[in-house]
């Protein structure tokens, strides 16, 4: 099967050819392909753009080796979701703009491919991880929008945590 | 290219030097922005032109630019601003790196400063709110998701989903069932608790846990009328039970401390005594006590009025279990144990074999299990009184038992431990390690813990029957010891208290100051009783018994 190419274009037209198993990473690709018999006609993925379909298309190369099993049982026991796991490859592709991050996020979302919105959401934990309010803030530009009553309320409210 | 001929070096279209402040989207975030701007300028209404030129192709800022720019600058400027947009993402780049080619240095900040927040994005609000709530189920640590919860409304309500907070309770395994942390508003399960918080409930069992590593609050009580030797301590929600040597049993109020009652009767030391009730759904507590005049009595814990004097053993009572409010089982001295209908007050069974006193006794269902100085342990079926088995193997004296229903273990002054079938009576395993008499087991779930007169514990894995740590815990000899699915606590002739982490051996901290000796200690998930007897020196209260009680639940801050 994995000799079989399979085209797919993005939200601009850009058609893009990529091995089966690589497209198969998508499980919103796969199923498509599942659906319908004729390969030859190029799937429309119109939420994505040419340069995050390139990079969806790098994870899903690299990793096309690999056996993704479903991870909704580890998520059930509170297992399996640690966001220290990053392989360095994974960390390397990871190092993009917050724009590129967010719309890799959307894609990994609408193209269903788990693995890689794990990748993506761990890397904006890391982001958020053993930061004060202020340095979130500053990290993601974000207008402190709380009257003075109410940061005051909110930060007695979170400071069991602090300080142990 | 015609669009360079639009920019030929012209200096009117060049921004200020010094950029109106309030274009940098950072100035209501960051104060140590430049001055302040309605200050230095005019308000735009004053210098407006023509209201002509507010006009939405330009940005946030129409009103300003009217302020600074003559009508031709501005229809310049959009003429610009139209050209750049026909051209293509190549062309564009060009163009640009022209413009950022002629900018000076201040200019060029003005530009950086004006683009990273542009390139910067909240995605927990940007996102929809399921991929939010998986990034944040990435986070373990709560004090990231309470910091996280002070930077923005928006924020801070994303961080109020319970979801979050239940995956947080389960990772830290703070689960509700089988947990005594009960009471008070947070309890049940959430059915039945229509404003239960998973967030609320993290925060307490954290702060517990905390409480726990750190100290908590620890409350020292005197006996003025020195009970002296205190040989059996239990305590639930509400009540502490302390017998004593001095022939005393005391009733203390859990969470003042203060006594409530004394219950007096017994006409020689108190060795052993069990309280079953104080539930929701079985409120009275029935208290049975035994001790060396040889009289075992049931009391009515809340009345404190005596229920039952039950006689029958002729020599000291050591040990005694209750199974329910309605049947207990009593070892002694004499050899013998015997079955007693608690509400009829009789006698139900005499279950007689041993050839030395009757030191230690477990029961589980329908069985007891006796351990004794004959250097054997008996199972006996307690509703027809009969021997099932006789456990031989050990040496020398019984000292402790413990019977989970599957395995029975004992522990002996031969310094071995052994594990038994109580359906076969086999001996299943031979626990070698201690140097010296084995006096304290507790076993439960797979885990096993053997505390000995050689000052060592040591925590046994039942499935292999590994030694999994051996810890060299006191000088001398254990005298006490508790643990639950996180933690040990453990008590010895050395008169130190230590609190132990049960899954890895380590040592957390030293429970209180070291005493004489440590008489009994109990703790369950929010407290801890600790009863010892006091160093002797020139304090006024040298070598006197002290009732310790710490509590890691006192819904305060710790500070």
């Amino acid at each position: 099967m994995s000799d079989r190419k399979i085209k797919l274009t993005s939200s601009e037209g850009t058609e893009f050819i990529v091995d089966r198993d690589v497209a198969d990473k998508s499980i919103i690709v796969r199923n498509m392909l599942e659906d319908c018999d004729d390969y030859d006609a190029a799937i429309p993925l119109p939420n994505v753009t040419a340069p995050i379909l390139t990079k969806v298309i790098e994870y899903c190369t690299h990793h096309r080796a690999e056996v993704w099993k479903s991870s909704t049982d580890d998520d059930a026991a509170g297992g399996g979701r640690k966001a220290d796991d990053i392989s360095d490859w994974d960390a390397e592709f990871c190092k993009v703009d917050q724009g590129t991050l967010f719309e890799l996020i959307l894609a990994a979302n609408y193209l269903d491919i788990k693995p890689l919105l794990d990748l993506t959401c761990k890397t904006v934990a890391n982001m958020i991880r053993d930061k004060t309010p202020e340095e979130i803030r500053q990290t993601f530009n974000i207008v402190n929008d709380f009257t003075p009553e109410e940061e005051e309320q909110v930060r007695k409210e979170n400071e069991w945590v602090e300080e142990k | 290219m015609n669009f360079m001929e639009l920019c030929s070096p012209n200096d009117d279209i060049s921004p200020p030097v010094t950029p109106p402040p309030s274009c940098v989207p950072t100035s209501s975030s960051s104060p140590s922005g430049s001055g302040s701007p309605n200050s230095s300028h005019p308000r735009p209404s004053q210098r407006l032109r023509s209201s002509s030129y507010i006009d939405p192709t330009f940005n946030d800022n129409p009103y300003q630019l009217a302020t600074i720019f003559n009508n031709s600058q501005l229809d310049f400027i959009r003429q610009i601003k139209n050209c750049f947009q026909q051209l293509d993402g190549q062309q564009r780049q060009f163009f640009l790196q022209e413009i950022i080619g002629v900018c000076d240095n201040s200019q060029l900040l003005f530009v950086s400063n004006l683009i990273s927040p542009k390139l910067k994005i909240d995605f927990l609000k940007a996102l929809p709110i399921e991929i939010s709530l998986h990034i944040l189920g990435f986070i373990d640590n709560p004090k990231t998701l309470s910091r996280a919860a002070c930077v923005s409304t928006f924020w801070n309500s994303l961080l109020k989903d319970e979801s979050t907070w239940k995956r947080l309770c389960n990772r830290h395994q703070f689960r509700r069932r089988n947990s005594s942390i009960t009471g008070g508003s947070l309890m049940g399960p959430p059915a039945r608790r229509l404003n239960f918080s998973y967030r609320d409930y993290f925060k307490r069992r954290y702060n517990i846990e905390s409480s726990w590593a750190h100290g908590g609050k620890v409350k020292t009580f005197y006996d003025s009328s020195d009970s002296g030797l205190v040989t059996s301590l239990q305590f639930d929600d509400e009540v502490i039970v302390v017998g004593c040597d001095n022939h005393k049993i005391e009733v203390f109020d859990v969470n003042t401390g203060a006594r409530i009652r004394t219950l007096e009767g017994h006409e020689g030391g108190v060795w052993a005594l069990q309280f079953k009730g104080g539930e929701t759904f079985d409120k009275e507590r029935l208290l049975v006590s035994g001790g060396c005049d040889r009289d075992v009595r049931v009391w009515n814990l809340t009345t404190g009025r005596i229920r039952h004097v039950l006689r029958g053993h002729t020599s000291t009572v050591r040990c005694l279990k209750m199974k329910d409010k309605k049947l207990a089982v009593t070892g002694s001295r004499d050899m013998t144990l015997r079955v007693w209908d608690l509400e009829r007050g009789v006698l139900k069974h005499v279950l007689v074999g041993h050839q030395a006193s009757v030191r230690c006794l477990d029961i589980h269902g329908d069985l007891v299990v006796s351990g004794s100085y004959d250097s054997t342990a008996r199972v006996w079926d307690m509703n027809t009184g009969q021997c099932l088995h006789v456990l031989q193997g050990h040496y020398s004296q019984i000292y402790a038992i413990a019977f989970d229903g599957d395995k029975i273990v004992t522990g002996s002054l031969d310094s071995n431990i052994r594990v038994w079938s109580p359906t076969t009576g086999q001996c299943l395993a031979t626990l070698h390690g201690h140097t010296s008499l084995v006096g304290q087991l507790q076993m439960q779930g797979s885990t096993l813990v053997s505390g000995g007169s050689d000052g060592v514990l040591r925590v046994w894995d039942m499935d292999s029957y590994e030694c999994m740590h051996r810890l060299a815990a006191h000088d001398n000899s254990v005298t006490c010891l508790q643990f639950d699915d996180k933690r040990m606590i453990s008590g010895g002739n050395d008169g130190r208290v230590k609190l132990w982490d049960i899954k890895t051996g380590q040592l957390i901290r030293c429970f209180t100051q070291p005493a004489k000796t440590i008489w009994r200690l109990a703790f369950n998930d929010t407290k801890s009783v600790v009863i010892m007897q006091r160093m002797g020196g020139q304090n006024r209260d040298e070598g006197k018994t002290v009732m310790e009680l710490h509590d890691f639940d006192s819904g305060e801050m710790c500070e």
